[in-house]
C-alpha cells in the first residue's frame, strides 16, 4: 500500500494513501472538532467545524474530506484556524435555543464541549431566533427539538448509509431546513433510531423513553450484553439508584460494531416494572397462591426425588450459560436427559449436527454471497443485518430465498417470492442449475426436473437463473431462518441446503434463537448431547464428567422438545421444569402444550412474570432478569460474553443458578460453587472450546448431496396459508413491559395479497376475522405485496395472535370481512 | 539577627509588649461582638449563606427546571434530584422540564453558595436562616415540600428578578 508523509503542526506523520487530514491528525493524537463527520459514514462537509490551514491552499479546508498528500504542511491551531472555529461556532449558536438546563444531551454534548473550548464566550446575536415546535414526538421513542437541530445530517445518513431504512429526512430548504420522518417511517417504525440518537451531535435526537430520567453524571455505567435476540450486541447499561434508565452501545468490532437494535435501546423498562414476580406462588385446590420460598422449593425437590428420572427441563434463553449448565446437571444427576434449550421449536433436529447458531458475523466480510433462506433478518437479528448491509455495500451478493417480502430487499441483488415450505425445491433447482454449469449434475440430482420444481414454488425459472448468476460470485453464507426452520419441511429445506452447499461452496448458518438459546445447547441443553456438544456416549467425556461431577449423566438420549412435550402428555413423564421459556405461549402447537400440561403430575416455571406457562404453573418461583445477575451469554456465533448486575433485583426474587443449587442440595444432590466463576470455570472444564469472547465452532453435517422428494400433496384444503412473521418488537412478556416498544410494535395487520383481497372483498384497512378450526382473530387487514396470492402474513406474537394458535406452519384460515367496522 | 545586650532587648521586647497589651486595652472599651443567643437573636450578613430556598417567578411558577446543575457542582454531594415533564395540562415551571423530586442533606451541605451560581434560572438561594439543628438526621434531609417558597418572594429575593 502506498503511503504519503505529511507534516501536521510541524510534526510529521506517514498515513495510507487516501487517509483524510483528519484522520491523520487524529494519528498524532492532534485534535480537531467536528460535527457532521462520523467515521462509519464517508465523510460530507457540511458543517464547517473541522477547518484546517493547509500551506499553498488559498482558503481554510475541511480536514474530514481532504485527502491527506505528499508534503501537506497543515496547522490546526493556527489564529486563522481558531478565529474560524469561533465563528463557525457563533453561526452555529445563533439559532440555538441555549436551553442546556432542560436538554437531555447536557453534559455529554458535543456542541456543548465544542464550544467551551472552541467557542467564543458570548453571541453578539440579538435578534429573535428561528423559532419551532419544540419537543415533537417523532416515534414513542424518539423526541425532536428542531431549534436544537445543526443540520450535520449524521442521522439521516445514518438511515441512508448504515441502516438502510431512510427513517429520517430532511424536508424544506435554507433557514427552514429542519428532520423530520417520511411517510414509510410513519408507516412502519425504524429499527434502528436509537442509533440516531446517540450520533447526533446536539440534543436535538433524544430518546423518549430515556427522556429526563437522569443525567450523565447521576448513572452509574455498566458493560454487559444485550440479551433479548441472539446477536450478543455490547451494551453499556446506565443505572440510577437502583434503576436502569437507559441502554446505549458499547463498542465492540467482531459483534455490534457501535450500534444496538431499538429492542436493546429501549427494552429495558420490564426489570423494573411492578408486574415483576416477587414471591414464589405455589397451587393448592386449584389456585395458586402465594407462599414461601422453603414451601415452594419443598414441593419442587419433593415432586422432582419422587418423579426422577421421569421429569424433565425445557428452557434456557433467559439464563445465563452458567445456569443453564446447573439446569442441566441437576437434571443429569436425577437419571433424566430430557433437557432441551430449544423450547419454542417444533423441528428439533440433532444438535451435534444442526445445532442453532452461525458462524463468526465477520464471515461476512470474507463471503462472496449472502443467501437469506427464510430469514427475515431485520425483524429477528436487526444489528446483524447492519454488519449485513454494510458487507453488502463492500461488494458482498445479497440473495433472499423466502416466502415473504424481506423489508431489505431493495440492497439484495435477487430475491426469490415463492410459496411457503418450498424453499427447497428453489434449492434444488438452483443446485441443479449450478451442477449443470460446473458441467455434471450429482447422480441425485438428476431426478431433478428444474421447471417442476419452480413452478411448485410458484417461481419463474427466470428467478432461478438469476439467482444461480448471483451465486457465480463465489462461495456464499446460507443463513437459514424461522421461516424456513418454523416452516412446514424444515428436514427437506436443510437437505436441500446441504446440497446447493456441496454443488457450490459455503457455509450454513441456522439463524435461530433469541437470548443465550445458543449458549444452553452449548452448556449441555440438549437431550442428545454433553456439555460442548459433545456426544452422549463420548467415553472420554463421560469420563471426565464423572470426575466433576461425582456420576455420570444417563446414557439414553432423551427426549427433545416435541417429543418431551407428548411424554408429558402420555404421563411417561411426571414433573417439567421451566425455565426461562414461554412454552405455552411460543411452542406452535398449542394443543399438544395442553396435552402434556394436563398429563404432568408438577409443571415447575422460573419467571420474571405471569407468562402463559407461569400460569398454568403448580409452583411458580420468582427469578431475576438479565440487568440483575452475573454470568455469561453467548450469541448466536458461540461467543462467550460476560454480563454483569446493574441494579438489585425486587426482593423476594432470587437467581436462577442460585434456586438451582439450593434444589440440588435439597435433593441430596449437592452443587456447591463458591461464586459464578467458580460455574463457569467447571463449564470450561466439560466443554473447553468455550473460550470468553471467541466464537465457537458449531457442529454442522458434512455438505452431501440428497435429493428428497416433496411430501405428497396433501388434500388442498380450502383458506390462505398462513406464514406466521414475529415482529421484532413484540417478543414477549418482557418487550410487552418495556415503555416505547408496545407502541413501536403498534396493532397487529394481516397482510394480504391484492388478488385474495379482491376475491375476499377485502379493503386495505378493513377489519376481518380470521378462523382457522377453533381459532378466531379480528384484526385489520393490510394489503400490499408481500408474499405470493394464495398466502397471508400473520404477526404472531401479539395477544389476540398467539404463536401457540397461529404459528403452526400447516394452518389455514378463512377470511370475513366484518361488515359495519370501519378502521 | 543583631547581637543585642541586655538592656536593648529589654526595651525593645518590653515595647512590642506594651503594644499588644494596648490593643486588648482598647478592645476591653468596645462593645462585645458575642451575642447573647438563643435570649438575644444576632444580625446576620447580607450575603450570609444559610437555608436554601427554591424560589417562585412571580406567575407562581417554578423557577427550577430539573436541571441538576447544582446536583454536579456540589462539593459534597448534598442535592438529588429527579426531573420530570411539565404536561400541557400541569405546568410546573418554564419549559419542558421541572424538578418532581428535590433534596438537600443539610447535614452534608457546606454552605458553599455553589449551587446558587450554578444554577441556570436562580432557583436555588441561601437564605439567611441558619438555624438547622434537628434531633433527628432524617429531618434534616429537606425535601422540595421544604424547600419551596411558600409564596413568591417568600425568601426575601425578588421573584421578578432575572437569574
Ligand atoms: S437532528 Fe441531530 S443528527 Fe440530525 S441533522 Fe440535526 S443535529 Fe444532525
Ligand atoms: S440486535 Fe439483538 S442483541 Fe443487538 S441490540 Fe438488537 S436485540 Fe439486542
Ligand atoms: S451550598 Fe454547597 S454544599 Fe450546600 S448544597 Fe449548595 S453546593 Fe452543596
Ligand atoms: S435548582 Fe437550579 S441548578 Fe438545581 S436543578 Fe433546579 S434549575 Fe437546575
Ligand atoms: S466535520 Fe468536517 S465539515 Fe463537518
Amino acid at each position: 500500500m502506498s503511503t504519503v508523509t505529511l507534516t501536521i503542526n510541524g510534526r510529521t506523520v506517514t498515513v495510507p494513501k487516501g487517509t483524510t487530514v483528519y484522520h491523520a491528525a487524529r494519528q498524532l493524537g492532534v485534535e480537531i472538532p467536528i460535527f457532521c463527520y462520523h467515521d462509519r459514514m464517508p465523510p460530507l462537509g457540511a458543517c464547517r467545524m473541522c477547518f484546517v490551514q493547509v500551506e499553498k491552499m488559498p482558503r481554510l479546508q475541511t480536514s474530514c474530506t481532504l485527502e491527506a498528500q505528499e508534503g501537506m504542511v497543515v496547522w490546526t491551531e493556527s489564529p486563522t484556524v481558531v478565529e474560524a472555529r469561533r465563528a463557525i461556532l457563533e453561526f452555529l449558536l445563533i439559532n440555538h435555543p441555549l436551553d442546556c438546563p432542560i436538554c437531555d444531551k447536557g453534559g455529554e454534548c458535543p456542541l456543548q464541549d465544542n464550544t467551551f473550548k472552541y467557542g467564543p464566550g458570548a453571541s453578539r446575536f440579538v435578534e429573535p431566533k428561528r423559532r419551532f415546535p419544540k419537543a415533537v414526538r417523532l416515534s414513542p421513542v424518539l423526541t425532536l427539538d428542531r431549534e436544537r437541530c445543526i443540520m450535520c445530517w449524521r442521522c439521516t445518513r445514518f438511515g441512508e448509509v448504515v441502516a438502510g431504512d431512510h427513517a429520517l429526512k430532511g424536508h424544506d430548504r435554507g433557514y427552514r431546513t429542519h428532520i423530520d420522518v417520511p411517510p414509510v417511517t410513519q408507516e412502519r417504525p425504524s429499527k434502528f433510531i436509537g442509533n440516531t440518537i446517540a450520533i447526533c451531535p446536539v440534543g436535538a435526537l433524544t430518546s423518549g423513553v430515556y427522556r429526563f430520567r437522569a443525567r450523565p453524571w447521576d448513572n452509574r455505567p455498566v458493560a454487559s450484553v444485550c440479551n433479548h435476540c441472539g446477536v450478543g450486541c455490547a451494551t453499556w447499561v446506565d443505572a440510577r439508584g437502583g434503576e436502569v434508565v437507559r441502554v446505549r452501545a458499547r463498542e465492540k468490532a467482531e459483534v455490534n460494531d457501535i450500534w444496538l437494535c431499538d429492542l436493546g435501546f429501549f427494552g429495558y423498562d420490564y426489570t423494573q416494572h411492578p408486574d415483576r414476580l416477587t414471591t414464589p406462588y405455589v397451587r393448592e385446590r386449584g389456585v395458586l397462591r402465594e407462599a414461601s420460598w422453603e414451601e415452594a422449593l419443598d414441593r419442587v425437590a419433593h415432586a422432582l426425588g419422587e418423579a426422577a428420572p421421569r421429569v424433565a427441563a425445557l428452557g434456557g434463553e433467559r439464563l445465563t450459560v452458567e445456569e443453564a449448565y446447573l439446569l442441566g446437571r441437576l437434571f443429569r444427576s436425577l437419571g433424566s436427559n430430557h433437557v432441551d434449550a430449544r423450547a419454542d421449536a417444533r423441528f428439533t433436529p440433532s444438535a451435534r449436527e444442526w445445532a442453532w447458531g452461525s458462524g463468526t458475523f465477520q464471515a461476512l466480510e470474507s463471503a462472496a454471497v449472502l443467501v437469506l433462506v427464510g430469514c427475515d433478518l431485520t425483524e429477528e437479528y436487526p444489528v446483524l443485518w447492519l454488519r449485513a448491509k454494510r458487507a453488502l455495500d463492500r461488494g458482498l451478493v445479497g440473495v433472499a430465498i423466502s416466502p415473504k417480502r424481506l423489508e431489505v430487499e431493495p440492497y439484495l441483488k435477487c430475491s426469490v417470492l415463492h410459496d411457503y415450505g418450498a424453499e427447497a425445491d428453489v434449492l434444488y433447482a438452483a443446485a441443479c442449475l449450478v451442477g449443470e454449469r460446473a458441467g455434471g449434475l450429482p447422480e441425485p440430482l438428476r431426478e431433478v426436473d428444474v421447471d417442476e420444481s419452480c413452478r411448485r414454488a410458484g417461481v419463474d425459472r427466470a428467478a432461478v437463473e438469476e439467482l444461480v448468476r448471483c451465486l457465480e460470485a463465489g462461495p456464499a453464507v446460507f443463513a437459514v431462518g424461522r421461516l424456513s426452520w418454523d416452516g412446514p419441511h424444515p428436514e427437506r429445506t436443510l437437505a436441500a441446503l446441504q446440497t446447493l452447499q456441496a454443488v457450490h461452496g459455503g457455509q450454513v448458518w441456522v439463524l435461530r434463537g433469541k437470548g443465550n438459546a445458543v449458549g444452553a445447547l452449548l452448556a449441555g441443553l440438549v437431550p442428545d448431547a454433553l456439555p460442548g456438544l459433545v456426544a452422549l456416549d463420548d467415553p472420554q467425556a463421560r469420563a471426565r464428567l464423572h470426575e466433576v461431577w461425582g456420576f455420570a449423566p444417563p446414557e439414553e438420549p432423551g427426549l427433545s422438545t416435541p417429543a418431551m412435550l407428548e411424554a408429558c402428555a402420555a404421563g411417561a413423564l411426571r414433573v417439567l421444569y421451566v425455565a426461562g421459556a414461554d412454552p405455552a405461549r411460543d411452542f406452535p402447537d398449542g394443543a399438544l402444550w395442553h396435552r402434556a400440561r394436563a398429563g404432568l403430575q408438577l409443571l415447575v416455571v422460573t419467571e420474571l412474570f405471569w407468562t402463559d406457562t407461569a400460569r398454568q404453573a403448580d409452583v411458580v418461583l420468582p427469578a431475576l432478569s438479565i440487568f440483575e445477575r452475573e454470568g455469561t451469554v453467548v450469541n448466536l456465533e458461540g461467543r462467550p460474553q460476560r454480563v454483569a448486575p446493574s441494579r438489585m433485583g425486587p426482593p423476594g426474587a432470587r437467581a436462577d443458578g442460585e434456586i438451582l443449587q439450593v434444589l440440588a442440595a435439597r435433593l441430596g444432590r449437592p452443587m456447591e460453587y463458591a461464586s459464578v466463576g467458580a460455574v463457569w470455570a467447571e463449564l470450561r472444564r466439560a466443554a473447553p472450546q468455550l473460550d470468553l469472547d471467541r466464537p465457537t465452532e458449531l457442529p454442522r453435517p458434512r455438505p452431501q448431496v440428497e435429493y428428497r422428494r416433496p411430501a405428497a400433496a396433501g388434500r388442498q384444503e380450502e383458506g390462505l396459508w398462513v406464514i406466521p412473521a414475529a415482529p421484532l418488537f413484540r417478543q414477549g412478556e418482557m418487550s410487552a413491559r418495556s415503555r416505547g416498544l408496545p407502541e413501536l410494535a403498534g396493532t397487529p395487520a394481516v397482510v394480504l395479497h391484492a388478488q385474495d383481497a379482491a376475491a375476499l372483498g377485502v379493503d386495505d384497512g378493513a377489519e376481518v376475522e380470521l378462523r382457522a378450526g377453533d381459532a378466531v382473530a379480528r384484526v385489520r387487514a393490510e394489503v400490499a405485496d408481500r408474499a405470493r396470492p394464495g398466502h397471508v402474513l400473520v404477526p404472531v406474537g401479539f395477544s389476540q395472535l398467539p404463536r401457540a394458535r397461529w404459528a403452526n406452519p400447516e394452518l389455514r384460515v378463512r377470511i370475513r370481512v366484518l361488515e359495519g367496522v370501519s378502521r | 539577627m543583631r547581637n543585642r545586650n541586655g538592656w536593648q532587648r529589654v526595651v525593645v521586647e518590653g515595647a512590642a509588649i506594651l503594644k499588644g497589651m494596648a490593643v486588648t486595652l482598647r478592645h476591653l472599651f468596645r462593645p462585645p461582638v458575642t451575642v447573647q443567643y438563643p435570649e438575644r437573636r444576632p444580625r446576620v450578613a447580607g450575603r450570609y449563606k444559610g437555608r436554601h430556598w427554591l424560589t417562585l417567578y412571580a406567575d407562581g411558577t417554578e423557577r427550577c427546571v430539573g436541571c441538576e446543575l447544582c446536583v454536579i457542582v456540589c462539593p459534597s454531594q448534598a442535592i438529588y434530584v429527579k426531573a420530570a415533564e411539565n404536561t400541557p395540562e400541569r405546568r410546573v415551571s418554564r419549559g419542558e422540564r421541572y424538578a418532581e423530586e428535590f433534596q438537600i442533606n443539610m447535614l452534608r451541605c457546606i454552605f458553599c453558595g455553589f449551587c446558587e451560581e450554578a444554577c441556570p434560572t436562580g432557583a436555588i438561594v441561601l437564605g439567611r436562616d441558619f438555624e438547622l439543628a434537628d434531633y433527628r438526621r432524617e429531618a434534616l434531609i429537606y425535601t422540595k415540600s421544604m424547600l419551596q417558597e411558600p409564596y413568591p418572594g417568600a425568601s426575601g429575593r425578588d421573584p421578578n428578578r432575572e437569574v
